[in-house]
């Protein structure tokens, strides 16, 4: 059987460590008994209270598609593969609209899902977006029932309607 | 009354004959005092520990084959989710690895910024070590009090890049975005602020007596001992070794700042037991602070991204580049034939070799002690499985 030799100590010393003990604790709840009264706390309730984040928070991801050229720039970007594009080119006799920065849109946009639940908010697809179309917002309160809630669809007519709530460069 | 004494030595008694069954105890996968989905077969004899193995895996995620299949900006979001919580300088490591490769030039500003955000993230690191070190051996409100400071840090972390954890920041070739000018004075008045409250953290808790007691003598690992298994970083230098990459082998711009390379001294009798490891941690924050203020004075303008081409290839070669990040030295040796992906990328994480040390210092100990020596070698299981 193995056991632990604890040191012997002498009368003194186990006084000293009482004497020591009491001191240093009794220090340690001055700290502690200061927060009482001379520190705000640094909690907020939630609900009613809410933070305002910075600027380049990393939220919900929005892809405005009126201003969407189909360059699939984003979906290459992404480490995690949670874009799913798909585009057909414009027939010919038709005009061809512009973005918002006079970039040509030569595709139809068909499809412009993402999966959040799969999207690891790294901000590599912003980045590169040639029409800065695709943003980070800063909504956060998207939680869902279920994974396939997560996909967005942002052809949708409902998801493009969030566009005057979250969008954060309009 | 006549005694027999040859009766009586034989009644004494065999301690091999009553010796105890062990007892095998899985202390994890769930464990709070495991910090993460650690799990440690103990055998305990009565409250001794005789062995200890440690099992990892759980939080294995395949970082290293993941690398394979992506571009060299896109492994710098995996990067982060290896020590989640020391991100940025995860990061710095990796991209000071390319950088090295492709033979880029960072610009000054950038410089300056990497380190004010990753000696931010060191004592951001540090005061999540100390507070759930605190709160293992059953000190519960001093993690309050880290993490009210630690919460001011990933305030700023979230103004700087936009997200509070995993930051994909330090890029290839310079930083994401810039920082302006009164961000660094906010830094500059957060590290006045934190410099007292390390002051509190150790009258609070380290040269209390009750810690003091828990930790001193405890997990005693030898400078001879660390080496063989190959520690590094505040487990090294708790032991007494005086090896810092930041002082010894300079990455980034750290040989133009003054700072100390703390080391265990052995003030509460062993040296390299526990205590000297928290307090390796402690007197590292007020480094950082150090460091952080040279940094905030001596900041330049001027650009932060230096030229990277759009489609970043490394040339053909392998590279093996290491910096300090908070819990030790984290290596990456990247292989490239050339690609837009890399061939290789191996990384050397420190956690790693700190989990293979506790059946070192396990045998002998109380169960408690074990719970204070695991706490002492601040180990993230995101690092050691990658």
């Amino acid at each position: 059987m193995s056991t632990i030799n604890h040191e012997s100590i002498s009368f003194f010393q186990y006084i000293k460590n009482i004497i020591g003990a009491v001191r240093t604790t009794f220090k340690g709840m001055m700290i502690t008994f200061k927060y009482v009264w001379a520190v705000k706390p640094d909690t907020i309730e939630y609900p009613e209270v809410r933070e305002v984040l910075p600027e380049r928070s990393r939220a919900r991801l929005y892809n405005d598609v009126q201003n969407c050229i189909s360059c699939n720039q984003c979906a290459m970007a992404c480490p995690v593969d949670c874009i799913y594009i798909s585009s057909k080119p414009r027939p010919k006799e038709e005009e061809v609209p512009k973005t918002s920065n006079g970039t040509p849109m030569r595709l139809i946009l068909t499809q412009f899902v993402i999966d959040e639940a799969l999207c690891c908010y790294c901000g590599l697809c912003t980045t590169v977006c040639p029409t800065e179309c695709l943003t980070h917002t800063k909504d956060y309160e998207f939680s869902q029932y279920t994974l396939d809630n997560m996909k967005y669809d942002y052809l949708d007519p409902e998801v493009v309607a969030w566009r005057d709530r979250i969008v954060k460069n309009p | 009354m006549e005694v027999n004494n040859q009766e009586i030595e034989s009644y004494e008694i065999d301690q091999e004959k009553i010796k105890s069954d062990l007892l095998t105890l899985n202390m994890g996968p769930q464990h709070p005092a495991t910090h993460g989905v650690l799990r440690v077969e103990i055998k305990t004899d009565s409250e001794v520990v005789v062995d200890a193995k440690p099992y990892i895996g759980y939080l294995h995620r395949c970082m290293e084959k993941h690398c394979e299949h992506l571009d060299y900006r896109g492994i710098i979001p995996f990067v982060d989710r290896m020590d989640y919580l020391g991100a940025m300088n995860q990061e710095l490591g990796y991209a000071t690895a390319c950088e090295k490769m492709m033979g880029l030039e960072v610009p000054e500003r950038a410089e300056y910024i990497r380190v004010i955000v990753c000696e931010l993230n060191r004592i951001a690191s540090h005061l999540l070590a100390f507070g759930t070190y605190a709160i293992d051996l059953g000190a519960f409100s001093p993690f309050l009090y880290a993490f009210q400071m630690r919460e001011k840090i990933l305030g700023f972390f979230e103004e700087i890049s936009g997200a509070r954890l995993l930051y994909n920041y330090i890029w290839i070739g310079g930083v994401w975005n810039d920082v302006d000018q009164d961000l660094i004075d906010k830094i500059q008045a957060f590290c006045d602020e934190m410099w007292e409250e390390v002051d509190k953290y150790n009258n609070l808790v380290s040269y209390n007596k009750i810690f003091i007691n828990r930790t001193a003598k405890v997990g005693t690992l030898t400078a001879e001992k660390a080496f063989d298994y190959g520690a590094t970083g505040p487990v090294l230098r708790g032991s007494g070794v005086k090896w810092d990459l930041r002082k010894d082998k300079p990455y980034s711009i750290y040989d133009r700042f003054e700072f100390d390379v703390p080391v265990g001294e052995g003030e509460q009798g062993e040296l390299g037991d526990c205590w000297d490891r928290h307090i390796v941690r402690m007197k590292e924050m007020y480094e950082s602070i150090k460091i952080i203020r040279q940094a905030c004075d001596g900041i330049v303008d001027g650009p932060i991204m230096c030229k990277v081409p759009k489609v970043i290839r490394l040339p053909e070669g392998e590279i093996y580049h290491k910096t300090e990040s908070p819990r030790g030295e984290i290596g990456f040796h990247i292989i490239s034939k050339g690609d837009k992906m890399p061939y290789r990328v191996k990384i050397k994480a420190p956690c790693f070799t700190h989990v293979s040390i506790l059946p070192h210092l396990a045998p002998g100990q109380l169960i408690a002690d074990f719970v204070a020596t695991i706490g002492s070698i601040d180990i993230v299981l995101g690092e050691v499985d990658r």
